[in-house]
């Protein structure tokens, strides 16, 4: 008798029987067997479990923005990934349930329905463009507004998500660098793509609290959640598991809102650029609202595993067209949309050229075993192709009927992938190994065009610097002339004086710690690296900058004088 | 008067008792300093160590208290009514010599006149 209970239900709510469960660690007691695959899910759902754990630790230690940020990337990837595992889990010993009790499963069809093979899914070169309003610019009155996104890509059970990168208005789209890849995906995969993004400054309440107490109430949490962290952690170190579903503890914490969302399909891969409508899901009242231009480019590439690995390999006998008697002993190998016969079996580990390669695609026809002499030649099968007008028949003979058998159904096999993976199957498309992780790039903090201005070496101060040493060094035996003006001005103000009474001009150095430079509009927004090619048209000349009032701490370049 | 960083200094320093003249609402002092930490001392004409950051005179003004009291042009005053003048920023130095509560400043002064005259007086 099957009864339903609890266990069926995949979303564990809070506070009831299934939850009970995890935390007493019952979870992973079960009175069938695991099967292996079971094993392996189960331990990667303790891995993600762990690494959870890590995650709120590490969210509630730090201390800065953008580290709270990546805290908080990895802990909704964590928690994506355990519920997904454990709906997984759940299915799977739904399914076994079933079995057991007899009773026949819905979805499954007969047992010799011919499976495609499984493939490999890459997606790469990601960019969201943005569309800023000319508002963006005036209302923040210079200060940057600073979002963190990331993206999170599900096909089935595997969650990967891309690296979180910092955008601000100088930046006309997302790009994200990474290729994201899967392998183990079937030709009816859903590829679900969320776009995640959060406020790198401080929303909400605290954003015009003062500073003081903004850190205070960041890095402390109310009375319940206070409890629930300390129980969290507490039963992190014990047998079972922490209450899974824990929301983030953290007040004041980066809050990450789902912005947009998409599902790519087959008929998305092809082996270039495509553009791909986004839904957007967050209304423009919310504080992590980005300006979506609604669309997504990407290159989705898929590898089925049909084109990259040999699918079957034997020796064949080969009637070359047209010479009835003349038969070649080779070494057949079936690979992607070839049969490439080599003279040896060596011949495919050295890499030589085959002696010939037969194609098979979609036109091409197999037949078996049609041959006049079918008595004398026996487990025989024939390839024809049409090229143009020509029709070229290979006629090829097994060694013996389990091999014929065995070719055949390769070959099946071949065309029902062809079928399933539709345009991947027409040539290979390149999948580029992803680059390791490279960290991420951390956005200095700038300013607007007007607040940071640079004045960078050029030759001409060069070489009005030197002009103003030689001079300067002339003078050190008499006393400038210009203490004259003292002689009847009392009360004169302090160091910062205007320009006018302090005739030797402040010497423009080149500053020792690099200050930032102007960035014009038409810059190229992603390089951030500094020292990067000078954009910028050099600034003109300006003599003493600093008596403007800018006081600067950098090496003394006056020697002021003062009445007293 | 050079000196080693950490190291104690040691001058030979002249007192020069400074009396205020009031003019109008001011007292004043009639001489100019000029130097400090937070200057360049390259451009110092009257020190000798062009390292030197110290607070250095570098006009007296004629008929002035401060030429009456005998301070002299590129002396380098030391201290000012007990506050030590040799580590202080430009505006704390005249800070610390127009003071509008002290009428008179004492000051502790050294030129390199005195060091030689010490000198010479030593070896004779």
């Amino acid at each position: 008798m099957f009864s339903r209970n609890h266990r069926s239900r995949v979303t564990v709510a809070r506070g009831s029987a299934l939850e009970m469960e995890f935390k007493r660690g019952r979870f992973r007691l079960s009175l069938l067997s695991d099967p292996p695959e079971d094993t392996e899910l189960q331990r990667k759902l303790d891995h993600e479990i762990r690494m959870r754990e890590g995650a709120c630790k590490l969210l509630a230690a730090c201390s800065q923005r953008e580290q709270a940020l990546e805290a908080t990337k990895s802990l909704l990837v964590c928690n994506s990934r355990i519920l997904n595992y454990m709906g997984e889990l759940q299915r799977r010993k739904e399914a076994q349930v079933l079995k057991k009790t007899g009773r026949r499963p819905s979805d499954s069809g007969p047992p010799t329905e011919r499976s495609p093979c499984r493939g490999q899914i890459c997606i790469s070169d990601l960019r969201i463009p943005l569309m800023w309003k000319d508002t963006e610019y005036f209302k923040n009155k210079g200060d940057l507004h600073r979002w963190a996104v990331f993206l999170l890509l599900q096909i089935g059970e595997h969650i990967q998500d891309t690296e979180m990168i910092l955008v601000d208005w100088t930046l006309t789209d997302i790009s994200f660098q990474n290729n994201v890849l899967f392998a183990e995906a079937g030709p009816d995969f859903e590829l679900r793509l969320e776009l995640y993004g959060a406020c790198v400054e401080e929303e909400g309440a605290l954003a015009g609290a003062p500073k003081r107490l903004a850190t205070k109430l960041s890095s402390s949490l109310g009375r319940s959640s206070g409890r629930r962290v300390r129980a969290s952690l507490e039963t992190a170190g014990g047998s079972g598991s922490s209450p899974i579903l824990l929301p983030t503890p953290a007040v004041g914490g980066p809050r990450y809102h789902l912005l947009a969302h998409t599902t790519l399909t087959l008929a998305a891969v092809q082996d270039g650029f495509r553009t791909h409508d986004l839904t957007l899901a967050t209304p423009e009242e919310s504080p992590a609202w980005l300006p979506l231009y609604g669309s997504m480019c990407c290159r989705l590439v898929a590898q089925p595993l049909c084109m990259t690995q040999p699918t079957a390999s034997g020796t064949l006998r080969v009637q070359q067209a047209g010479e009835p008697r003349d038969w070649v002993q080779v070494h057949g190998v079936l690979k992607g949309t070839n049969l490439f016969c080599y003279r040896q079996p060596e011949d495919t580990d050295t890499g030589d050229e085959p002696l010939f390669t037969i194609a098979i695609n979609k036109e091409t026809q197999v037949r078996a075993g049609e041959l006049d002499q079918a008595a004398s030649w026996p487990f025989t099968l024939s390839i024809s192709n049409r090229y143009g007008e020509e029709e070229v028949t290979h006629t090829l003979q097994a060694e013996s009927r389990g091999a014929l058998q065995s070719w055949m159904e390769a070959l099946w096999q071949l065309f029902f992938d062809m079928s399933q993976w539709k345009q991947c199957c027409d040539e290979i498309m390149k999948i580029e190994t992803p680059a390791p992780r490279k960290p991420p790039q951390v956005l200095a903090k700038q300013g607007s065009l007007y607040h940071e201005m640079a004045i960078e070496p050029l030759d001409d101060i060069a070489a009005v610097t030197d002009i103003l040493a030689q001079r300067e060094g002339a003078r050190l035996e008499t006393p400038p002339p210009w203490l004259a003006v003292f002689t009847d001005q009392p009360a004169l103000p302090g160091p910062c004086s205007p320009a006018s009474v302090a005739p030797a001009p402040a010497r423009i150095h080149s500053l020792p710690w690099g200050r930032p430079r102007t960035f014009s509009l038409d810059a190229v927004p992603s390089d951030h690296s500094p020292g990067a090619s000078r954009l910028v048209a050099p600034l003109p000349l300006q003599r003493s900058p600093r008596s403007r009032g800018l006081c600067s701490k950098g090496p003394p370049h006056t020697w002021l004088q003062s009445p007293v | 008067m050079s000196y080693v960083p950490g190291q104690p200094v040691t001058a030979v320093v002249q007192r020069v008792e400074i009396h205020k003249l009031r003019q109008g609402e001011n007292l004043i002092l009639g001489f100019s300093i000029g130097g400090g930490i937070d200057q360049d001392p390259s451009q110092n004409p009257f020190s000798e160590d062009k390292t030197d950051k110290g607070i250095y005179v570098t006009r007296v003004s004629e008929g002035g208290p401060a030429e009456i009291a005998g301070l002299q042009i590129g002396d380098k005053i030391m201290q000012v009514n007990g506050w030590d003048m040799t580590m202080v920023t430009h505006d704390q130095a005249r800070k610390r010599l127009t003071k509008r509560s002290e009428e008179v400043v004492r000051l502790l002064v050294t030129r390199q006149s005195l060091q030689k005259a010490v000198q010479q007086s030593m070896l004779s």
